[in-house]
């Protein structure tokens, strides 16, 4: 159904798939509340440790015991060598005014008002240029570090956001189970904390999160504590009753609560870090902008985190997506880069290990309403930044067409993009996270 | 290791205070705000779970709750004029007239007496869901109250109403749509959200509604209609075929609705929605095609259905298997705390106020999500690890009375002692039962003793210090655990 045999792009390297990771135990088989045992024995190993003086290493961190174990029990956690940001654009983006297909004339026949012009683009080459309001992203750009991929999209057009969506993150057509690939994708080996997956900025789960594996999804990292579990709670009465109350409650919701009470016991050292972003940086204000610099801190405290997933505004353009002088446009594109670009600077050498790549459910008609907006179409732009990203345009330009039917065709299946990233960067096996699916090589990824 | 190995917890039942079957606990589980005493005495003195449903549904309860607190925002009854009038002024912008819309919808739900109307108000405000967060000018607040008003009424009357709302009208972009670029946001969402669902209509058919639902204008906050942007010509979707040929093509759209809400795939859909919200998250489809008859049957009238609904095995199978949404897991702590709400006065920091931003950390305010379908009604939705803490965190600070302070009366601690002297497993039993409707179980009476030292058989006086100190953490106790979580 969606091989294809055109290669992409400058598609020239191709990522075999490693040997399909062991399958992770699941609740039934190792006890989903194990980690409260496993907190609760090592809390009264460090409480015994303290009684008995401290004289270890650690003894510095045991002096108010309540919190102690709190604060010291991340250490369970591991270390991460590569990042994977997933920032989704909700409402279905239009590619064409992120990176614009100037070289196309269809283009501008088929937008005379909203259409951006050739002349303001930005990083242009002979066919495509980018939203001129991407202009903090240019040093990543010029660097080779930023890449777009045009005529991206799912394998048959889907025009409902809502069904687009879980197919979108579902990514697993032949199954009827609701599993999301980013929850595949932390199932591939036996580590097992929430923090592996994290959704910042909303704490409704997206259908790419949901699955058997634990996840954190929180609004801010302030939300990361248990209320009641504070300097007065000596004795540790509060957390002991929670986790009688919820070991073996079954169902999401038993999941979520003990999730929540291990991310809590993990979460110490992002805690720890400073909350004013570091080099500088300055994000734009609003949950975006939060969102970034939470999962800024989230990889400075290196607890884990290997997929962090924000969801960035709401795209759907059907009226005022307007021009580069106003409309929705020309916000959300200032928006956008300038809180990816504060991302980076926050980082600073982290970024080295850091790849951010944006998904949309779908991209929007090539002709523009009467509302100065765009209707729900078809292909859209992918975009990548950070570690190992090969920089520049890719993707097979299907050429428009200004009739009743004017989609952007779909070239690249959107899973060829996300499959080179998390086999390349997270050393996934792509059968395991899209199964029955067959990439195509994009050449957009380089490894570790 | 801990005291938990040789203590017996052996729960004991403090028969004085009073609680309902199951069964009826169920039902008010399903179609209120959450259990009270009060609501149990109610019930009662109806006859009856069934009998009471029935009263509920004839509006046999006063309604003087939503009367009296509907004037304690302005902006909820204003006319549009004045709202959009204060709005430009920067008397009260649209977003802050459509946050008094959502949290009086919560205030509603906390003290009304009908308690049904509530529930079926917020079940079809959520599935013809226009986002309360400043987007529709000064629409908003009518929407729900229009709404509100035809809740146990007809869905076909609901459709119509809701689909011709200058709400609904302005928010899928309809009333700048015209026949020389037909804009096809609301006859998607009208075909995939609001009646038969998606999948059986072709991308043509989307397009033939769109440029039928060409013509309405909107200027100066005023809903009109121009036939000159009314594209004419026949047009045919879903079974329904009309010539269209008059410029004004409103009777044309009103035929249109009407066979939509007589779809028997709107009948699924509906039935599948109304299943979903009072039964499971994953409905038998045995109890949705009868449902979905009866809705046929009934000529779209909603309280056959809803009659039949609590009346089938599948409903009285389903106890304790919904998650409370974020709102109503805010309404339903205040009401098992008992605490009373005053007008707010103007102050943001009321509790009438701060209560949308309860329910906003714990995941969402309520119709305040940001898509055309609805928040979810799925527990996948709603159990996520910072839904949890930000609902712990919610009710810690409720039970201690530290947070909203304002406009507010809390139950004192002492308050909560049903005697003089009482064991602890005794009190414990008292307090599921009070704010619960369930005695305790060996579990909770564990979880009890864990959270406040106590041993089952301590004896608790006002002098306690439970009672004098720490009863925030024995109460919010009762509402961290799965039974008030759930409905």
């Amino acid at each position: 159904m969606t091989s294809r045999t055109e290669t992409a792009g400058r598609a020239t390297h191709v990522t075999g798939d490693p040997a399909p990771a062991t399958t992770a135990p699941s609740c039934a088989e190792v006890g989903c509340d194990d980690f409260a045992r496993v907190a609760m024995s090592r809390r009264s190993l460090l409480r015994s440790a303290a009684v008995v003086g401290g004289l270890t290493a650690g003894a510095t961190t045991l002096t108010t015991v309540g919190d102690a174990f709190l604060q010291t029990s991340y250490a369970a956690t591991r270390s991460v060598p590569a990042v994977l940001v997933v920032l989704s654009m909700r409402g279905a983006v239009d590619g064409m005014s992120m990176v614009v297909p100037h070289g196309d004339p269809v283009y501008y026949q088929a937008r005379p008002k909203i259409g951006i012009p050739a002349e303001t683009l930005l990083a242009k080459d002979g066919f495509f240029g980018l939203h001129p309001n991407l202009a903090p992203l240019l040093p990543l750009w010029t660097s080779g570090r930023m890449a777009a991929v045009h005529a991206a999209g799912l394998p048959v057009a889907n025009r409902s956001h809502f069904a687009a969506v879980e197919l979108v993150e579902d990514a697993d057509p032949g199954s009827r189970e609701r599993i999301g690939w980013i929850n595949r994708l932390i199932g591939r080996d036996s580590y097992a904390s929430p923090l592996q997956a994290m959704q910042l900025g909303n704490s409704v789960p997206a259908t790419a999160v949901i699955g058997p594996q634990p996840t954190l999804s929180v609004r801010g990292l302030n939300q990361v504590k248990l209320a009641g579990a504070d300097q007065w709670d000596k004795q540790g009465r509060r957390p002991r009753s929670m986790r009688t109350m919820w070991g073996d409650v079954g169902g999401p919701l038993g999941q979520g609560a003990r999730a929540a009470m291990q991310a809590v016991s993990q979460f110490g050292a992002v805690t720890a870090t400073s909350t004013t972003p570091a080099n500088g940086a300055v994000y734009p204000t609003g949950g975006f902008g939060d969102a970034l610099a939470a999962a800024a801190r989230t990889i400075r405290g290196d607890v884990g985190a290997e997929v962090i997933t924000i969801d960035q505004g709401n795209w759907d353009h059907h009226v005022n997506l307007g021009t580069l002088e106003w409309g929705s446009m020309q916000q959300m594109t200032t928006q956008f880069a300038a809180g990816l670009a504060a991302f980076f600077t926050d980082l600073g050498p982290l970024a080295s290990k850091v790849t951010v790549v944006t998904l949309s459910e779908f991209g929007r008609r090539t002709r523009e309403n009467a509302n100065y907006g765009l209707d729900h179409g078809y292909g859209t732009v992918m975009m990548l930044l950070g570690a190992g990203v090969r920089g520049g345009y890719y993707g097979r330009w299907p050429g428009l067409v200004n009739n009743d039917n004017n989609d952007l065709q779909v070239t690249t299946d959107y899973r060829s993009v996300l499959a080179e990233v998390v086999t390349a960067r997270l050393g996934a096996s792509s059968a395991q996270v899209f199964p029955g699916f067959t990439p195509t090589p994009v050449g957009v990824v380089s490894g570790l | 290791m801990t005291d938990a190995g040789r203590v017996s917890y052996t729960p004991r039942p403090y028969r004085r205070t009073a609680v309902p079957s199951s069964p009826t606990l169920h039902g008010i589980q399903r179609f209120t705000a959450g259990y009270t005493p009060a609501l149990n005495a109610q019930v009662r003195a109806a006859g009856g779970f069934a009998r009471w449903f029935d009263r509920q549904l004839a509006d046999g309860y006063d309604d003087a709750w939503a009367a009296q607190t509907e004037q304690w925002w302005s902006s909820i009854t204003a006319s549009y004029e004045v709202t959009a009038q204060r709005d430009r002024d920067g008397v009260e912008g649209f977003w802050r007239a459509d946050a008094n819309y959502q949290c009086w919808s919560m205030v509603r739900r906390f003290g009304s007496q009908r308690q049904v109307r509530e529930t079926m108000a917020d079940f079809w405000e959520h599935h013809f869901h226009v986002p309360a967060v400043g987007d529709v000018g000064p629409f908003r607040s009518d929407y729900g109250r229009t709404i509100r008003g035809l809740a146990l009424g007809r869905f076909d009357e609901l459709l119509r109403t809701a689909v011709l709302h200058p709400a609904m009208q302005h928010y899928l972009g309809n009333v700048n749509s015209s026949k020389s670029a037909p804009n096809e946001n609301l006859a998607r969402e009208l075909m995939e959200l609001h009646t038969v669902g998606r999948g059986p209509y072709s991308e043509d058919e989307v397009k033939a509604v769109a440029r039928l639902l060409t013509g309405y204008r909107m200027n100066n906050w005023v809903v009109t209609y121009d036939p000159t942007k009314h594209w004419t010509g026949a047009v045919t979707a879903l079974g329904f075929t009309h010539p269209n040929t008059d410029p004004d093509g409103r009777a044309a759209v009103l035929a249109l609705i009407d066979h939509l809400a007589r779809h028997p795939l709107t009948a699924q859909r509906v039935a599948t929605k109304l299943a979903q919200r009072f039964v499971s998250d994953t409905p038998p489809s045995g109890l949705v095609e009868r449902l979905a008859e009866v809705y046929l049957a009934s000529d779209t009238a909603i309280a056959p259905v809803l009659r039949a609904l609590i009346a089938s095995p599948e409903f009285a199978r389903s106890a304790g298997q919904k998650v409370r949404t974020p709102a109503e897991d805010v309404v339903a702590s205040l009401r098992a705390l008992g605490v009373r709400l005053a007008a707010p006065a103007g102050a943001s920091d009321a509790a009438a106020n701060a209560i949308l931003g309860r329910s906003t950390d714990i995941g969402l305010a309520p119709f305040a999500w940001p898509r055309p379908d609805g928040r979810p009604d799925e527990a996948a939705a709603w159990s996520s690890a910072s839904r949890f803490l930000a609902s712990l965190e919610t009710h810690y600070s409720f039970s201690g009375g530290w947070w909203p302070k304002k406009g507010i009366v809390y139950r004192t601690p002492r308050s909560w002692l049903p005697a003089s002297r009482i064991r602890f497993d005794l009190f414990v039993d008292h307090l599921s039962r009070t704010m619960l409707g369930r005695p305790s179980t060996a579990k909770l009476l564990r979880v009890a003793c864990e959270a406040s030292g106590c041993k089952p058989a301590e004896i608790i006086t006002a002098q306690h210090r439970i009672v004098k100190w720490d009863m925030p953490r024995l109460i919010t106790t009762f509402l961290d655990s799965p039974t008030h979580l759930t409905r």
